[in-house]
């Protein structure tokens, strides 16, 4: 018992620490405290702009965008994958525009998007979707490859139809690449819509973070940082929880905090 | 008659630029949307007055000082947090916290502490390469494998030796591919930054271009940034090659390019 807490108390003691200093920095007048607001400053806009709906409003404006994005780009993307794996035509055809358009920073043809979609919702949302797409093809289309052909045939030689063998053996097979691949784009969506938000629109927590920081008002930046960094982990926690249920077989070892 | 895949792997590409041109040139498409042979056209103008070469060289220089600085730091402090317990419980809950914050979103407290200039960009472009960074490091220190260590140390190789023709050796190809997400994550936030504000940058040249209503020249700063972070991602696989010769055969790393 003693010891369990003590090594939580080992684990954890670096953000309560650094919340302490903080604090401490600012009480005492070293740190400007435009800068820094103080924790109870915050804190205090944190309940504030909860209660009175602002922050409740922004945040599921940007996570519903984040995902609607994150949504499509998973549909439509993992079923790519899976053909790109399984057809040499396909795979001929798309794959120089996957692998050499993957570290081709996409932000620049955001103001494109701007003018094909409108400033509102749908070209941040396509944004998204192109940003997300990109990490779940390939890394579910490795995952697609990867599946060792002897179980495939080994399905085929026990006399199982194609669809059987889909269902039950390659997608199973495939099926942690494709957690791979979406976790790496969760993450994705929320900052890819995040960033569009500031660079322009009327709401989400982009916006809030923005026009915030043009008013000087630096409690509501750290406040608005704070929801998303809650949201991000939870959201994570969430894929991991429904990675571990759905793939029991193969569970990985969620390795400290990270 | 059977295509060749190499011949396979441009038709997509060519007839969508074929379409795109053909389209700009029958009128079939916005004029947000010029043909190619346009962009070309504006490309080789600002080409010309050196107006791209100066936007370029300012974006490349905030970009190389800022991912030089957070890849440097986040190298070091994930390789010391792999190491030593101490450093990694303190930089993991901070780290896990902070992974899936977007790093623009501190773009306001980085233009209050480093002011508009060249620093705050280059500061919020280290910081967004810092977490990739420490996470591969930390991760490749970690499992680094123990035997490795013994042996060079039975033999009595000196701690220095062992650090920098062992262990760093054998945490290379993870360190790389932290860099490499650490060099994407540069370039978005770098955009990002230069859009929202900042004197001079291809992200400038590009809202100049919007502003004007010039949509070719808006597309010819889009296509020099496009090419720019490719060309960066090459040059780093490049390097990356030389320096795990022969320690990259036959895995999945070998695959994705």
């Amino acid at each position: 018992m003693m010891i369990r807490v003590l090594r939580n108390v080992e684990r954890y003691y670096s953000i309560p620490l650094l919340l302490l200093v903080w604090q401490a920095a600012v009480g005492s007048g070293l740190v400007e405290s435009r800068l820094l607001p103080s924790l109870i400053r915050i804190s205090s806009v944190l309940v504030t702009d909860t209660v009175n709906g602002l922050l409740p409003y922004h945040t599921a404006i940007t996570l519903g965008r984040a995902a609607i994005g994150f949504m499509f780009a998973a549909i439509a993307g993992v079923p790519f994958a899976a053909a790109m794996a399984r057809s040499e035509i396909i795979r001929n055809l798309f794959e120089p525009i996957f692998f050499f358009g993957y570290p081709v920073p996409k932000i620049a043809f955001f103001p494109v998007f701007t003018y094909i979609f409108g400033i509102g919702s749908p070209s941040k949302i396509a944004f998204a979707f192109l940003e997300c797409v990109y990490p779940i093809v390939v890394t579910a289309y490795l995952g697609f490859r990867a599946i060792p052909q002897s179980l495939i045939w080994a399905g085929e030689n026990m006399g199982a139809p194609n669809s059987t063998i889909i269902r039950r053996i390659v997608l199973p097979a495939a099926m942690p690449g494709i957690f791979t691949g979406l976790r790496i784009a969760l993450p994705v969506a929320i900052i890819v819509i995040v960033l569009t938000e500031m660079i322009g629109d009327s709401k989400g927590l982009g916006y809030y973070i923005a026009v915030s920081g043009t008013r000087f008002q630096y409690a509501n930046v750290y406040a608005a940082i704070l929801v998303i960094g809650t949201c991000g982990f939870i959201l994570d926690r969430a894929l991991l929880l429904l990675r571990d249920k759905s793939i029991y077989w193969q569970r990985e070892e969620t390795a400290a905090g990270l | 008659m059977r295509i060749p895949p190499s011949v396979q792997h441009w038709i997509v590409p060519v007839t969508l630029l074929v379409a795109w041109e053909i389209g700009g040139d029958m009128a079939w498409l916005p004029r947000y949307l010029p043909p190619p042979s346009q962009i070309l056209a504006a490309l080789d103008e600002v080409a010309a007055d050196g107006e791209l070469a100066q936007a370029a060289a300012i974006s490349l220089y905030r970009v190389t000082f800022g991912f030089a600085v957070g890849t440097g730091a986040g190298t070091l402090v994930g390789l010391a947090a792999g190491l030593m317990p101490a450093v990694r419980h303190f930089f993991d809950p901070l780290v896990s916290f902070l992974y899936a914050v977007p790093k623009i979103a501190f773009l306001p407290i980085f233009l209050l502490l480093f002011g508009l200039g060249q620093e705050s960009k280059i500061a919020i472009t280290a910081f967004s390469c810092f977490f990739p960074v420490f996470i591969a490091s930390r991760h490749a220190a970690l499992s680094v494998g123990k035997q490795l260590v013994w042996a060079a140390r039975n033999m009595g190789a000196p701690r220095a030796t062992i650090l920098f023709r062992v262990f760093i050796p054998a945490a290379a190809p993870q360190l790389f591919s932290g860099a490499r997400i650490g060099l994407a994550n540069a370039f978005v936030v770098l955009f990002a930054a230069e859009l929202i504000g900042a004197r001079g940058g291809l992200g400038v040249l590009i809202s100049e271009g919007e502003d004007a209503a010039r949509f070719d020249l808006m597309f010819a700063g889009i296509m020099a940034f496009a090419l720019l972070g490719f060309a960066a991602d090459r040059i780093l696989m490049i390097v990356r090659r030389h320096v795990l010769r022969g320690q990259v055969i036959g895995t999945v790393e070998q695959m994705v390019r």
